[in-house]
């Protein structure tokens, strides 16, 4: 039923609520096939701006690239750069799919460096919208293509951004913020809890799990529509284990 | 007066050690003919300003140019991941970082174009960025017991944008988003524009609310189509990605050629 890529794509699309404000990054291919399916596979309304300054837009093709201006067409006004961050500080933003290199328990992330950030190990992207976005966005929302000890940590290397994820989406887990910390909503039905805690660096609250509800029919299609050949799935090169 | 100048030209007006901010963000409608001049030109100690840069970035990285970076995120995007050479140059310490959020590098910039030494900017509570950079929290001096972060001003002394379009007088306009463009036009000490085409002015004062620079605060336009490649200049052309995947063989016999692919060439 799931693939590790359609969890991830459908999972973070299930963030999505009607008649919200919801926007997708650069560097963020996968937020971005997720809001696309959205609009496809959801009856309900909701604004999706994107970095490429769209609102609502209908694009010709879907580009590889997350902030590719194909993103804006069919919108029929630009919310550029200054825009999309100036209403996400005064609270108009209601979700935020932000990146993250390491995630804690309480929802803060890293995407600045692996080892101490003066002499860095990996250097990593950096701050983007996270330390801005992360902390006056209504919910963020994140994705790890790979579920471990390594992106799911006690300690992060660098707080590059606090105010807390609302959601973390991995290939074999949803985890949702309750307040305090990020716990564990749904696992892919072919993981056991077991094992999402051993790959989990945090302590992990677990409670009632239920394997996570499988794709929808529309969102299957809607995925299959958005990615006919499967280039993106080739690409993001996602695996259970 | 025309303001039109070979791209030579125009990139002979950034100086070694200039604090240069570079328009568009990650592959699109970045001013890369300007930045490959650069490194041809041997311009070197730059402070590099942007968002979002990635190849742009790289490019000046990889051939040593670059002395200081102020950006948000880097990375080549569109399934490169990061930035090869830029990532070197920061980890082994030959160039130093000031590490932003996109929306604060944003405040540094409109401090200046507001022309006060600070901006506040919503957000940036609890990430360390703020000790590592000294950034201060101030109290609503109007009692509402909230604190706002500032940026100190950050004022280029030259901001470089790829437009669509532009007259020979150095109006500009892009169509699309026009990412950080705007800002950092208004927050450089001077602007340089290079167009994919000069068009009569006459098409410009038909629709002058589309103008994003208007001519007087630019010092220099050079029309170099096809300008931005690798990347996109949306929407004459899109990114040429097999051209950045000859940009990232790591071989000097590969960097010079693929600089030798610039189209800003073929006008010499």
């Amino acid at each position: 039923m799931w693939s590790p890529f359609s969890y991830l794509v459908v999972n973070l699309a299930r963030f999505i609520r009607p008649n919200e404000v919801t926007f997708s990054g650069v560097n963020s291919t996968l937020p971005m096939l997720a809001c696309l399916l959205a609009k496809r596979a959801y009856d309900f309304d909701f604004t999706y701006l994107n970095v490429a300054g769209g609102v609502d837009p209908t694009p010709s093709h879907v580009p590889i690239s997350s902030s590719d201006p194909v993103l804006a067409e069919g919108s029929t006004s630009i919310f550029d750069n200054e825009d999309f961050y100036d209403l996400c500080q005064r609270g108009g933003m209601d979700l935020c799919f932000l990146g993250a290199a390491q995630i804690d328990a309480a929802g803060q992330t890293n995407v600045s460096c692996i080892g101490d950030w003066h002499h860095p190990k990996v250097r990593l992207p950096g701050g983007g919208g996270g330390a801005v976005m992360l902390p006056t966005a209504r919910r963020s929302v994140t994705w790890r293509t790979e579920h471990s000890r390594r992106t799911l940590v006690e300690h992060l290397d660098f707080v590059t951004a606090s105010g807390g994820m609302h959601g973390v989406v991995t290939p074999i887990a949803v985890l949702v913020h309750d307040g305090q910390r990020l716990r564990l909503a749904s696992r892919h039905p072919e993981v056991t809890v077991d094992e999402v805690l051993a790959r989990t660096g945090f302590a992990l609250d677990t409670g009632d799990v239920r394997p996570t509800v499988p794709p929808t029919e529309r969102e299957a299609a809607a995925l299959r529509e958005l990615d006919p050949d499967g280039g993106f799935e080739r690409d993001a090169g996602v695996s259970l284990r | 007066m025309s303001k039109l100048v070979p791209l030579a030209e125009l990139a002979g007006r950034i100086a070694d050690g200039d604090s240069v901010a570079l328009g568009g963000s990650f592959l699109h409608r970045g001013p890369f003919a300007v930045v490959r001049e650069l490194v041809r030109a041997g311009r070197r100690d730059l402070e590099i300003v942007k968002q979002s840069p990635g190849y742009d970035l790289d490019l000046l990285c990889r051939a040593g140019r670059v002395r200081r970076v102020r950006a948000g995120i880097v990375a080549l995007e569109g399934n490169f991941g990061l930035a090869p050479w830029y990532r070197k140059a920061i980890e082994s310490g030959a160039v130093e970082l000031e590490e932003h959020a996109c929306a604060t590098l944003t405040a540094g910039l409109r401090a200046a174009a507001f022309g006060v030494p600070f901006q506040p900017v919503g957000g940036v509570h609890g990430s360390a960025l703020a000790e590592l950079n000294g950034w201060v929290a101030l109290p609503d001096p109007y009692g509402s017991g909230e604190s706002t972060w500032v940026i100190p001003k950050i004022r280029p002394d030259v901001a470089v944008i790829h437009v669509n379009e532009a007259t020979e007088d150095g109006d500009a306009r892009v169509f699309g988003t026009s990412h950080w463009d705007h800002i950092m036009t208004r927050a450089a000490a001077k602007v340089l524009v290079v167009a994919e085409r000069v068009v009569p002015a006459e098409q410009f004062r038909a629709r002058p609310e589309l103008t994003l620079v208007p001519g007087f605060l630019v010092d220099a336009v050079a029309e170099v189509p096809r300008g931005a490649w690798p990347g996109s200049c949306w929407p004459d052309y899109p990114v040429d990605y097999d051209g950045v995947r000859d940009y990232l063989v790591d071989s000097a016999d590969g960097f010079a050629a693929h600089l030798a692919r610039g189209p800003e060439t073929d006008r010499r």
